[in-house]
């Protein structure tokens, strides 16, 4: 892919210039409009995981269109980048549909899922919040205890040597060295030292970023990497520059975008055709090896609402049944640690996800607003959900109705906050393990949720 | 449909092309501006209940604010001309240094213009002193840092501290937001105020200012 990532390099420097506010009036917004007109996407709030293929692939002609039309701006140099119909079905062909990552007894498959697979999803964990300093280690190893865990992004550090991290300041260099360090020992303490990384997520920098590629002590040339989106089909050359250094190292690079409801990108319709569209962006101006979603709801920052299940689940399928891309679901919920409100979101998301053709990467609790508030537990319990939902080959018109049923047990309670405990309050810090009464809490949760049509499978 | 009709029309359509039009009509009709400015306030008031409400999305509140800035275009040297100008305030708008992200600022940035406040939007990753450097040259009321990455944050507590190294900080309000702020933080900082939705800055901006 080397020469396609120069290709897009050039075109981010030679493209056609126009400005940003133009770009998004003129050219992405009417676009966006138009192609959700013309290919008569229609959301229905009953359908929170719709059965109608065709929808879904009306969804992926209306995000080729709109890649192959609008293109992907450049914020620096003010140009956008461009593709042919010919190059994006060559890179789509092209595309591998599974890796092979993490080593040894870590290994996994990572891979494409069809719509209703019965291929088990790979499931990354990780709380997307950041953490104390001092809770960082523990947090980190409570994660790697988790058995249905293939990879893992982890907690983030909050603090570098009791100093806040700070963006684009030497603190992010340091901070990020000492998140990659602290991976590699608990991992190996927990007996899975070469679990795949995604990482480091407490850099933000392009340099932050390279500083850590250190196959001894960090983040590994096969662990996998992020390249974050800006809104809306945008990027700069801090992004660009961490793409061409994971390509160079040979690292699983994900672009990392969400397509925001209510955005420029308008109501629930227009968001699955941009999330979809990302996993071409991904592609074309990264070279990306995976698609790691997270479409948000712009009041709540969530997606486990009815209408983000809609979208997760017919962004999934229009993949899913179009490319054989390797894809990833990333849960964001609205409550927090030991509520059960976390744990009905994580399993609709998770439903939603796995039958629709996703892989799952699972959660930041609390509107991922608040720091220490994430554990382990509620991964495990949105994990143990997709896994029950695949192997009881769950379909569509069954996860539909398990949804609408978790639904009526939390979406009303969206809107108030409901935060939970955090990490220190829900674990015992020292052996990194659940509280007993967070432990009944996820028991006694689980009982519910299967009535709910779900077969857990112990 | 009269010519204040028509403006109102275009501006909760987005139509900016009809929207001056119109206004040039008032002008040239010898309607005193304030009258249709009132009503357009109040269009865009509603216009924002429904954005809040979901009712419609963001580009459809962004083509009305520009059709409302177009006519706003026409009135406002009318305005300065005859002395009836009133910009209620003038709030420098920003994303901390290092955040790329401006998506929450913009919303912020619409629904202050279309309030009444003079908003100079200083774009994404803008460095602490160019926050100040700005508000010092366009006389500014307010200053405000958005902020969507937890490591863009301190950027926020480093407008404030530089503005009280320069002796600065009584001259200016501070205001602070973002996905991952809250509350808290705000106050932790020193922050003059924070909000978790763009109408809520408003109401925030409204406050700070009568209350100076």
């Amino acid at each position: 892919m080397a020469v396609r990532l120069w290709d897009a390099m050039e075109r981010a420097q030679t493209g056609p210039y126009m400005e940003a506010d133009h770009f998004i009036k003129k050219q992405f917004m009417p676009t966006i409009k138009n192609v959700v007109k013309k290919y008569g996407i229609k959301y229905d709030r009953t359908q929170p995981v719709p059965s109608d293929g065709d929808l879904a692939d009306k969804i992926w002609q209306a995000a080729v269109e709109l890649f192959l039309t609008v293109g992907i701006y450049n914020q620096d140099t003010h140009r956008i980048i461009h593709f042919s119909e010919a190059e994006l079905k060559e890179a789509l062909y092209a595309a591998p549909s599974e890796y092979i990552v993490g080593a040894n007894h870590d290994q996994r498959r990572f891979g494409y899922r069809a719509v209703e697979s019965r291929t088990r999803p790979f499931v990354i964990m990780s709380p997307d919040i950041t953490y104390d300093e001092e809770l960082f280690f523990s947090s980190c190893l409570a994660y790697f205890k988790e058995p249905l865990l293939d990879g893992i992004c982890s907690p983030l550090l909050g603090n570098f040597m009791g100093r806040p991290m700070t963006a684009h300041f030497p603190l992010e260099l340091g901070g990020a060295m000492h998140h990659a360090m602290t991976l590699r020992e608990t991992a190996r303490l927990a007996g899975r030292p070469d679990v795949f990384f995604v990482a480091v997520g407490t850099a933000e920098s392009d340099v932050g970023q390279i500083s850590v590629s250190n196959d001894q002590w960090g983040i590994r040339a096969g662990d996998g990497r992020l390249c974050g989106a800006i809104t809306e089909f945008m990027t700069n050359n801090e992004l660009l520059n961490k793409a061409v250094h994971y390509q160079q190292m040979g690292s699983h690079c994900g672009i990392l975008p969400g397509a925001i409801y209510g955005g420029y990108a308008g109501g629930a319709e227009g968001t699955s055709v941009l999330q979809t569209a990302y996993h071409l962006q991904g592609l074309m101006v990264y070279g990306a090896q995976f698609t790691q979603s997270f479409p948000f709801h712009l009041q709540y920052g969530t997606n486990t609402g009815r209408e983000m299940l809609w979208i997760v689940s017919t962004f999934s399928q229009a993949v899913a049944r179009n490319s054989h891309l390797v894809i990833c679901s990333n849960c964001f919920a609205n409550a927090g640690p030991m509520t059960d409100m976390l744990f009905y979101e994580g399993a609709a998301h998770a439903i939603a996800s796995v039958v629709s053709g996703n892989n799952l990467w699972t959660c930041a609790p609390c509107r991922n607003k608040l720091h220490n508030y994430g554990t382990p537990l509620e991964a495990r319990f949105a994990a143990e959900a997709a896994h029950a939902a695949v192997e009881q080959g769950m379909t569509r018109k069954e996860a539909n109705e398990v949804c609408n049923r978790l639904l009526a047990l939390y979406e009303d309670k969206i809107p108030i906050d409901n935060y939970g405990k955090p990490y220190q309050e829900a674990y015992d810090v020292l052996k990194c393990e659940p509280r007993p009464e967070f432990l009944d809490l996820f028991y006694r949760t689980k009982e519910t949720v299967a009535k709910t049509g779900v077969k857990f499978l112990y | 449909m009269d010519s204040v009709e028509k403006l109102l029309q275009a501006v909760t359509d987005g139509d900016e092309t009809v929207a001056a039009e119109a206004a040039q009509e008032i002008i040239d009709g010898g309607i005193d501006p304030r009258e249709p400015i009132a009503k357009l306030t109040e269009a865009m008031r509603i216009l924002g209940k429904q954005f809040e409400d979901f009712d419609i999305f963001l580009p459809e509140m962004i083509m009305a604010a520009d059709a409302m800035t177009a006519a706003m275009r026409i009135f406002e040297p009318v305005l300065l001309a005859s002395g009836k100008s009133e910009k209620k305030g003038v709030i420098v708008l920003g994303s901390a240094p290092g955040d790329m992200h401006e998506i929450g600022k913009n919303i912020v940035k619409t629904v202050l213009t279309t309030a009444g406040f003079h908003v100079v939007d200083l774009g994404k990753n803008v460095q602490v002193m160019d926050f100040i450097n700005k508000a010092e040259e366009v006389r500014a009321d307010i200053i405000g840092v958005s902020s969507l990455m937890t490591t863009t944050m301190p950027g926020a507590s480093d407008v404030l501290k530089l503005l009280s190294d320069k002796g600065l900080r009584d001259k200016y309000k501070v205001i602070v937001g973002g996905a991952p702020t809250n509350g808290e933080w705000a106050n932790r900082i020193g922050a003059d105020g924070w909000s978790g939705s763009a109408s809520d800055a408003v109401l925030l901006a409204n406050r700070l200012l009568e209350a100076r």
